[in-house]
């Protein structure tokens, strides 16, 4: 018996084997079933002219057209229309569980008793199922029997069949239920801060501006960036909700990119444009998650 | 040794157990499915009421033949979606589905429905159901004789209306002073604008009408196409399948503007009705009439469901201009192609369509399209609406049946909710746009070789 | 000049106004999951009374509905003899004029979706934890590549991946089985793990691994004796979120299973009464299902707080 292998059988498995167990089950199980298959089919069927309910016919179903269907996407001004409003309902959604979020962790930043329990409670609305949520807030929306209508006394305002004020309600639920995402990270930034910075910074009398845009921002950021990763992909992704709550509609005020995704899909059974689509779609969420995540990099550095 | 044992027990030893776990599952899977050599057969519907008595009318099935008929249900707004991602699959999970009208292109030519054309020919099913029905649920293509369903639940719109506010005879005096004639039931779409008219309230929480708003799936064009067929338009030429000139015709354009008109006496909120909100215009008495299924009708005289279920009437379709049409609705059931139990499956079909369970059908509360059941007495009596439920079904009209009436849906829908409820259009606009579209997804689809 | 006690007196003030503010959100959050929870205790009738009933007498009807199969009763004569021989959970469905037929699939449902989610978690948590120890503590060929590919898989649109996967399910023989379920979920999740984790185990020094190994620890032991301790409060906030995730996963559920394995939350929104959306019965199914993550929620909480942090905070 040789030396080295005294050594490896000493020290158990070797790095390279633990390195191999480790990973690769993951990559194995991701890249056979997730990636590879899913993905390469759908970007062979985003060249054809193919329908998933159609009987399969050689060179008919389906059928090579090249890119094709890119361009009846990228040429439809109707799915522009639906990319805007996307755009819109994610600017508006984010940025609103982003100020919310943060703004009552700052709140909830300091010791007092049951703070673990109100954290929790707080939580709640992002551990129910989004299908149920849109269902209800339909029901607190109602212009008559609704709660919010009746908490405000807004009497018989209407929200979701006004259309300017469709994508709003849907974003007020859509905060409503992931600004507690936001706000769980921001406290988890915020209460790793360590304390003896604040003490110094009390010492030198600086303003609370001072602390905030000084220590706390800075030391959150990275969370901060997290969150909005999430948030924004999910954002984009937006379909649970908005489909229970308005089905895309009134006429298109509502047409997020997924829903219509899904009627291309789905009700329509495009499946050749709707996976052109889709790889579209997931180019732009690729692109812009890559330019969070180069400036958390940076962030990080710091 | 001793760390490779410690390996075997922490990385080895959970990944055996779960995987044996897991594949317990897969086998106790496996076993149920070993058990049923004939039988049970699985019928897929939405989920609604009349899926209820269906199952009620299957446990008699079951009691007469031994063999267990299960429905399975699916929420409506996923029915569509659940039960092509199974034919795409080619799938066994469902032996029978009682499929939507405008599904017979798709489920014959795509090769999910097995042809029953002999089937009913034999048993003389397109001659003891209603003739209307036969074509409407079964046929496809239209006119050619070959069939691809037994119709199971027939359907169509109707209205709903507030008995005792059309007799009260106060508001009976005020209408007649303003409107120059009697308060009653609408024979005529004008009448029935007026009546809205003058019931819109909003000061009471009580308003006009309650009409199909929704932009999913085909809750607004089922809406439409009462008046715009009511106006003497129609959705195309079913034979030569053209679209300019006949949808965006001056009628067509007129009557798309009284529905809108129709809208504005909707109660507040009103842009995403289909059947429940419609239904619940009536339970919650916010408006004076409402536009609904027949399918619905039962939650409407049920008093546990509804406050107003003794002071709630129903009525037909009104006449137009130009004719007097009410929209399909209903279902047919189908033997899925792929299904491993077709011997049970067609045994159901077999028992579903003899005279004594069509008539059980019935009086579970099913809409049956049987001759007989339909005229009998008995049927006609047993609820306030039957009998305008009968009336209806001597008149209605159908969608596009074709392969791509999903296509066809998408366009007409956006442009109609659109206009109707965004204001995104105007209602030339509107109907050009979808002429147009149809045209191109007729062209695309080789119709006009 | 503010003296010590003044200051300090002017402290407690603001952390009490700011406490009393936490409360005010924190019950401006609750209303509507108040409103669900009521709705389900709410007799029929009194869901959508104008205006909104908050006093009523609540009563269990909807949860007897939730898990019962019915039927209408259609002549009165039944109704009486029923009435006759009634338990209480049946009396509850006559008054409404429907009798018990059976059970309703919605216990089986709830096995599946506990099932599914517990399984999967643990899947996910344990294998994305090794992975993320992999590529933190060894060179990988194409690291970043590789990370991001194992992120992608969470960003795709799911409409995307449903039809190839449906289509692959079933020449698998995975659809409606619990394992296929199982088995999505685990992979969704695991990409979402091994980000994570990654930060996590990164921020711990590799110092104490060495020097573990340096005293005849094999690298196993050293992940399993220093590694994973200190991780520990990442790895739960880590399962909170697959926890929350494969519980309420709506898509995949309802392509993917029929009735064998079908989990809840296809169920709940789809109980129509008659004719009508029965509210009562939705938010019965949605208050239940709210139970099993909130506690799970709560039990962890503050490996939650501290553990959210993702590794992206030098400590």
């Amino acid at each position: 018996m040789s030396d080295t292998n005294v050594v490896l059988k000493k020290r158990g498995l070797s790095d390279l084997a633990i390195k191999r167990l480790f990973i690769l089950p993951t990559l194995v199980l991701l890249i056979s079933i997730f990636v590879v298959f899913p993905l390469f089919w759908s970007l062979g069927m985003s060249f054809m002219d193919y329908s998933a309910v159609r009987p399969q016919v050689k060179g008919v179903n389906p059928k090579w057209i090249g890119n094709q269907n890119y361009k009846d996407v990228l040429l439809d001004p109707h799915i522009w229309k639906y990319f805007s409003l996307t755009l819109r309902f994610v600017i508006m959604a984010v940025a609103g569980e982003f100020l919310i979020g943060f703004g009552v962790a700052l709140l909830l930043n300091r010791d007092f008793k049951a703070k673990g329990l109100i954290t929790t409670l707080i939580l709640l609305p992002m551990m129910m199922s989004m299908a149920v949520v849109g269902f209800f807030w339909k029901l607190l929306y109602n212009p008559g029997w609704g709660i919010i209508n009746y908490i405000l006394g807004l009497g018989e305002f209407v929200w979701l069949a006004n259309p300017k004020m469709t994508l709003i309600s849907i974003t007020i639920t859509d905060i409503w239920m992931w600004s507690p995402f936001t706000m769980l990270l921001a406290l988890a930034g915020l209460s790793a801060i360590p304390k003896h910075l604040y003490e110094a910074a009390e010492i030198d009398r600086a303003s609370w501006w001072f602390k905030f845009r000084r220590i706390t921002l800075p030391l959150v950021s990275p969370l901060l960036l997290i969150a909005l990763i999430f948030r924004t992909m999910e954002a984009f992704k937006m379909f649970d909700i908005a489909y229970v709550m308005t089905g895309g509609g009134p006429g298109t005020t509502t047409e997020l990119i997924a829903i219509n995704l899904y009627r291309l899909a789905f009700a329509q059974w495009n499946t050749g444009k709707a996976s052109a689509f889709g790889y579209i779609v997931l180019i732009m969420i690729i692109a812009i998650s890559n330019i969070y995540i180069k400036y958390l990099n940076k962030v990080k550095e710091m | 040794m001793k760390k490779a044992r410690k390996i075997l027990i922490f990385v080895v030893l959970p990944a055996i157990l779960l995987v044996a776990s897991m594949m317990l599952f897969i086998a106790g899977d496996g076993e149920e499915e070993a058990e049923m050599a004939k039988g049970p057969i699985t019928i897929f519907w939405a989920e609604w009421d009349p899926a209820n008595y269906l199952q009620e009318l299957c446990n008699i099935f079951t009691d007469e033949t031994g063999i267990v008929a299960n429905v399975e249900t699916t929420p409506w707004s996923d029915f569509q979606v659940k039960a092509f991602n199974e034919f795409a699959a080619h799938s066994d999970a469902y032996d029978i589905v009682v499929g939507d009208s405008q599904w017979l292109g798709r489920g014959a030519t795509q090769g999910h429905y097995i042809e029953l054309t002999d089937w009913i020919k034999e048993r003389g099913v397109d001659k003891s159901m209603a003739p209307a029905t036969i074509v409407a649920y079964a046929e496809y293509p239209k006119g050619s004789g070959r069939y691809w369903a037994v119709p199971v639940e027939g359907d169509a719109c109707g209205w709903s209306y507030r008995k005792d506010k059309f007799e009260d005879p106060k508001e009976k005096a005020a209408f007649k002073k303003k409107y120059g004639y009697e308060l009653d039931i609408p024979d005529t779409w004008y009448q029935l604008r007026d009546i809205a008219e003058f019931f819109y309230r909003p000061e009471e929480n009580f308003y006009g009408v309650a009409i199909y708003t929704q932009k999913d799936y085909d809750a607004i064009t089922m809406g439409i196409e009462n008046v715009l067929w009511a106006w003497g338009a129609d959705l195309g030429d079913y034979d030569t399948y053209k679209v300019k000139g006949i949808l965006n015709s001056r009628a067509g354009i007129e009557s798309l503007e009284f529905y809108k008109e129709l809208y504005k006496f909707c109660p507040p909120d009103w842009v995403n009705a289909f059947f429940p909100e419609n239904n619940m215009a009536m339970t919650e008495g916010i408006a004076s009439m409402s536009m609904n299924y027949y399918a619905f009708f039962p939650a409407l005289a049920n008093p546990e469901m509804s406050k107003y279920a003794d002071v709630t009437g129903y009525f037909a379709m009104p006449e137009g201009p130009a004719a007097r049409v009410a929209a399909l609705g209903g279902q047919g059931a189908s033997i899925i192609t792929y299904s491993k139990k077709q011997g049970a499956a067609f045994e159901w079909l077999e028992w579903f369509v003899k005279p004594e369970n069509q008539s059980k059908w019935g009086d579970l509360g099913g809409y049956t399209c049987d001759l007989k059941t339909l005229k009998s007495e008995k049927f006609l009596n047993m609820t306030p609406y039957n009998r305008s439920f009968m009336e209806t079904m001597q008149m209605v009209k159908d969608f596009w049946a074709v392969p791509e009436y999903a296509e066809l849906l998408e366009s007409c829908q956006r442009y109609w909710s659109g206009y109707v409820v965004a204001d995104q259009f105007t209602a030339k606009e509107a109907m050009d746009g979808i002429a147009e579209e149809w045209e191109v997804i007729f062209e695309k689809y080789g119709y006009y070789d | 000049m503010p003296t010590v006690s003044q200051t300090s007196r002017r402290g407690r003030v603001a952390h009490w106004i700011i406490i009393i503010i936490v409360l005010v959100i924190m019950l401006i959050y609750l209303i509507p999951i108040y409103w669900v929870v009521t709705t389900s205790f709410k007799p029929f009738k009194a869901v959508t009374a104008i205006p909104p009933k908050v006093l009523f007498r609540p009563e269990i009807t909807s949860y007897v509905k939730l898990f019962t199969k019915r039927s209408i009763v259609r002549s009165e004569e039944e109704l009486v003899e029923k009435r006759a021989s009634a338990k209480w959970y049946e009396r509850r469905v006559l008054q409404q004029g429907q009798t018990i037929t059976g059970m309703s699939p919605f216990p089986n449902r709830l096995f599946n979706s506990f099932i599914s989610a517990i399984v999967s978690t643990i899947a996910a948590v344990a294998l994305g934890t090794f992975t993320a120890y992999g590529f933190s503590r060894f060179k990988v060929k194409g690291e970043g590549d590789l990370l991001f590919l194992i992120l992608s898989t969470r960003m795709l649109p799911p409409v995307v991946v449903t039809i190839p996967l449906f289509l692959m399910y079933r020449f698998l023989g995975l659809t409606d089985t619990r394992f296929g379920l199982i088995l999505l979920y685990t992979l969704m999740n695991v990409s979402f793990v091994t980000w994570v984790m990654k930060g996590f185990i990164d921020e711990i020094p590799k110092e104490y691994e060495e020097a573990a190994m340096v005293d005849g620890y094999t690298r196993f032991e050293a992940f399993r004796k220093i590694v994973l301790p200190q991780a520990v409060t990442g790895i739960a906030a880590t399962s909170v979120f697959c926890f929350i995730f494969a519980w309420n996963e709506y898509a995949f559920a309802l392509i993917m299973t029929t009735r064998r394995a079908q989990t809840a939350p296809p169920f709940i929104p789809s109980q129509f009464g008659v004719g009508v959306v029965d509210w009562g019965m939705i938010a019965a199914g949605a208050s239940i299902f709210l139970i099993p993550v909130a506690v799970f929620t709560f039990l962890l909480r503050k490996h939650l707080l501290r553990g959210v942090t993702f590794g992206a905070i030098r400590k």
